[in-house]
């Protein structure tokens, strides 16, 4: 017998045998315990329809089972830890074929559906998907409860238009609609994106999808986030058919970078084809910019991937060249998002449990944020070096405000509890 | 009541104090002039700490309040229900910082919306949302009620340009919500209090987003046959990639109007619906984008498509569609603009419908709408001392959001819900989503002092439980 069997919890084997009663084998497995998150898990649900899902959620309720909702786990290390959950609530399951109304240009999707085929299933539409998220697993359901944002578009929330929602009582709401205006009632989808599943569990959502570009263009110009080229930059990743800006220090951008400059931007032009040509024009002109291969992009946001601790810093674009200074001082390699004030510092850590090295690029993090009027927050850290800490940077002014919210929502806390903002 | 006005008299001083029944008069409806209930005092408070102490003053007495604007709402959702205390917020109006570089500005909620745009022009920077009443509407009526106009089609609602708020909440403290970066940790509460019709506080200050302006703009009127054939070529512009900064169809009822009005702008009176394209962008791009434009219209069956030669020209195209409320008042001394959404792919069937409905009610009915988003505003001209007229002017609107709703459409677009609709919130709705606002608004307002009686359809809502003496003046809305 092994020692998490020997802890084995008797209320708990009994709410999980009454789940998988309830729900069937196929969607509640029951398993040695598990850590997950700093949470120990005893099964894991992976409801197949909504209404397995609330009916599992009515069941969490009343056997007083907190929830680790997960959808595609690209996210799972950028919430605070430990997790007090008990099982595991998989979305994946949640699933059916995207209603495409291309007419329309939206499109209600499955939470449980996977980013990268969707865009599949959205090829030859004319129509894009105004997401992207990192994480080659990325679940629509996930993408829109971690509000993850990716070097292009808006941020998630501009991209939804309604949500098919099951809350922590079992009951499942609709939010929003299907066109896309719409002020019929509270704007309630806008409180359940962004959320980290700490209110509901997001079933499906209508999307607002946008037309395709005409033509896309990538290039990269040796500009960097420095006294020397910050207004430039800036300029450059505001002119009217960027879709994507990023800076990047070379050393991220590995082979991919052309030549010998220190810092790049990278830039995707995407619309009408004369105006991609002319701002290309410009930039070449204007800047330097040489021709890169479409998938530069990809490269260099992948470039900042795993295992070390990843730091966000957001602030006011001309804000950010500072907060830059003081991150890579402390031996951050930078990515930025000039035009939309986001940077990210990656450190190299000894380890999981290497708490001097965390320690310091959070205090570099915490004062780069404070000198950009800006807010930090870890993006990424093994669990370790998440313990204990915030973070999503410090309590929000209004976290009596959203402890109101969550009370309303999920009295009992048994979505995700202590994952979100101060303990939320 | 008197120690209530006492205590607001020592807060805002007696010139911010209005309780003399003539006074209140002012204030006893919004634009819709159907509903109304008269305030039992308005404050005007001048900053946020008289906003907060006039909450509490009122909170200390038991008594309801309503924040309001310019009043230029058309749901009923700036008057005063259970002889509450309107606050008044025209007299904060301060543009308080404009950050060009960084396309930010921050306001104080009386500011009127247009005043905005002229404020940083000479950035080259301009404030999206443009509601038709944008001369006069002021940007903290706007978060309430999420504005569109006719540019949301490609910029957006006012949601999608508000970074950070400060409100003082129900129970009068002071919160700040959002961040300036757009990058706020926590939930999205900007996102939940625009919209929320000033169920969820009082907006003292707010925090948004400039968009650049345009390198270009053109403006095309095409001249259709019918309305039918004019929503075909919305279709398909849309469906071609393009993405206009308006799309906006007349339809001939209002033409005829605005033709016999002041705003006539020299249209065919005997056209079935004009429509007005707005492109703006790259300048490079433009010229391929309104050839474009012209022939998918002409291809759709318009018979004619002028583009504007100049700024002049430009105006005169918009005159039709700006002006089209202007001129219905000629038509009859009471309009009832309608708003509900479809998809945009059913519009010529619902138009076709809408207009089926108003003339079987005997109703003056016209259309104008903002074609691009599917958002259909049927106007109906009235006079609301005719009892009879005023019957079949509120059956007729129940019946026009039933087709709309049916279509897989809602019942507001950009008027908001107020005390207009409420009934109707089921139609979309169920007991569980309706729910699910009131867990909202109970966060913010747990004892429903804030705007009550507003959105939510039953006094089985929000702990709404005291239906007697609404001050429901003019007519009898469940």
């Amino acid at each position: 017998m092994s020692a998490g069997e020997a802890r084995r919890d008797e209320p708990v084997a009994n709410g999980i045998a009454r789940l998988a009663e309830g729900l069937g084998r196929e969607q509640v497995f029951a398993h040695e315990p598990r850590s997950v998150e700093g949470a120990r898990l005893e099964a894991t649900l992976r409801p197949a329809s909504g209404e397995a899902l609330a009916e599992a959620l009515r069941v969490l309720g009343e056997e007083a089972l907190p929830a680790l909702v997960r959808g595609g786990g690209s996210r799972l290390a950028c919430a605070n830890a430990p997790c007090r959950a008990r099982v595991l609530l998989e979305t994946g399951a949640l699933a059916f074929p995207p209603e495409i109304d291309a007419e329309e240009g939206v499109a209600r999707v499955a939470a449980g559906s996977r980013l990268a085929s969707l865009r599949e299933a959205l090829a030859g539409t004319g129509l894009e998907l105004p997401l992207d998220p990192p994480g080659r697993d990325a679940t629509l359901g996930g993408a829109l409860a971690a509000a993850a944002v990716g070097p292009r578009f808006d941020q998630p929330r501009d991209a939804v238009l309604g949500l098919g929602v099951a809350l922590a009582s079992g009951e499942r709401i609709r939010c929003g609609g299907r066109v896309v205006k719409n002020v019929t009632g509270y704007d309630l989808a806008k409180l359940f994106v962004g959320s980290f599943g700490t209110l509901g569990v997001i079933e499906w959502a209508w999307l607002r999808l946008r037309p395709a570009p005409e033509a896309t263009r990538v290039c990269v110009a040796p500009l960097g986030l420095d006294a020397e080229h910050d207004a430039a930059a800036l300029a450059a990743a505001r002119r009217p058919s960027v879709r994507a800006a990023a800076l990047v220090d070379a050393k991220l951008l590995a082979e991919a970078a052309p030549g010998e400059a220190p810092r790049w931007l990278v830039v995707e032009l995407a619309g009408d084809a004369g105006a991609v040509a002319a701002d290309a024009e410009a930039l070449a002109h204007d800047h330097g910019a040489l021709h890169a291969e479409a998938s530069v992009l990809e490269r260099v946001r992948e470039a900042q991937g795993e295992g070390a601790l990843r730091v966000r810093v957001a602030a006011l674009p001309t804000r950010l060249p500072a907060a830059a200074l003081l991150l890579r001082e402390a031996g951050g390699e930078l990515l930025a998002y000039p035009a939309r004030g986001l940077l990210w510092a990656r450190f190299p850590l000894e380890g999981p449990s290497d708490e001097r090295g965390v320690d310091r690029a959070l205090r570099a993090a915490t004062a780069a944020a404070a000198d950009a009027s800006g807010a930090r927050r870890i993006e990424e850290a093994p669990l370790p070096a998440r313990a204990g800490r915030e973070v999503f940077g410090g309590a929000s002014s209004a976290l009596a405000l959203e402890r109101a919210v969550k009370r309303q929502f999920d009295p009992a806390g048994l979505l995700n509890p202590g994952r979100f903002v101060g303990g939320l | 009541m008197s120690g209530l006005l006492a205590a607001l008299r020592e807060i805002v001083g007696a010139d911010g104090l209005l309780a003399r029944p003539e006074d209140l008069l002012v204030y006893e409806a919004d634009g819709l002039t159907m509903h109304g209930a008269l305030p039992s005092a308005v404050v005007l408070p001048r900053d946020k700490m008289e906003v907060a102490r006039a909450v509490r003053a009122c909170r200390a007495h038991g008594v309801p309040f309503v924040p309001r604007g310019a009043g230029t709402g058309l749901s009923g959702g700036a008057i005063a229900l259970d002889s509450g205390v309107v606050i008044e917020c025209s007299r904060m109006n301060r543009i308080l910082r404009i950050d060009p570089e960084n396309r930010v500005a921050v306001v104080e909620p009386g500011v009127v919306n247009a005043e905005l745009s002229k404020a940083v022009a000479r950035h080259g920077l301009f404030y999206a949302p443009d509601p038709s009443s944008q001369m006069a509407c002021t940007l903290g009526g706007n978060v309430a009620e999420n504005s569109g106009g006719p540019h949301t089609l490609k910029y957006g609602t006012t949601t999608q340009h508000v970074l950070a708020l400060e409100l003082v909440l129900p129970d009068g403290e002071l919160v700040r919500v959002g961040a300036a970066s757009g990058f706020p940790a926590g939930y999205d509460l900007v996102g939940a209090v625009v919209g929320g019709e000033g169920t969820l506080g009082i907006v003292t200050e707010i925090t948004l987003r400039l968009s650049a302006m345009p390198e270009r703009a053109e403006t095309l009127l095409g001249i259709f046959p019918d309305v039918v054939s004019a929503c075909r070529a919305v279709g398909a512009i849309i469906q071609s990639g393009l993405v206009p900064a308006a799309l906006e169809i007349v339809d001939q009822r209002t033409i005829a109007a605005v033709e016999a009005s002041v705003y006539a702008a020299g249209l065919p009176t005997d056209a079935g619906a004009v429509l007005l394209v707005e492109l703006d962008g790259p300048a490079v791009a433009l010229g391929r984008q309104v050839e474009r434009v012209r022939t998918l219209a002409l291809e759709a069956g318009a018979r004619e498509v002028a583009v504007a030669r100049d700024a002049a020209e430009r105006a005169r195209f918009w005159r039709a569609r700006k002006g089209a409320f202007g001129a219905m008042g000629r038509l009859a001394p009471d309009l009832y603009v309608h708003d509900a959404v479809v998809p945009r792919n059913k519009l010529p069937e619902i138009l076709e419908r809408v207009c089926e409905i108003g003339d079987r009610h005997r109703l003056r009915l016209s259309n104008v709408f903002h074609a691009g988003d599917g958002n259909l505003h049927p106007n109906i001209s009235f006079d609301r001392r005719d009892a009879d007229e005023l019957r079949r002017v509120i059956e007729a609107g129940e019946e026009i959001l039933r087709v709309c709703v049916e279509a897989g459409g809602v019942i507001s677009g950009e008027h908001g819900i107020g005390t207009e609709k409420r009934a109707y919130l089921p139609l979309v709705f169920s007991d569980a989503d309706l729910g699910a606002m009131c867990r909202l608004r109970a966060a913010f307002d747990p004892d429903g002092v804030c705007n009550p009686g507003k959105i939510f359809p039953t006094t089985r809502f929000c702990m709404e439980a005291n239906p007697k003496a609404r001050g429901y003046g003019r007519v009898e809305f469940t």
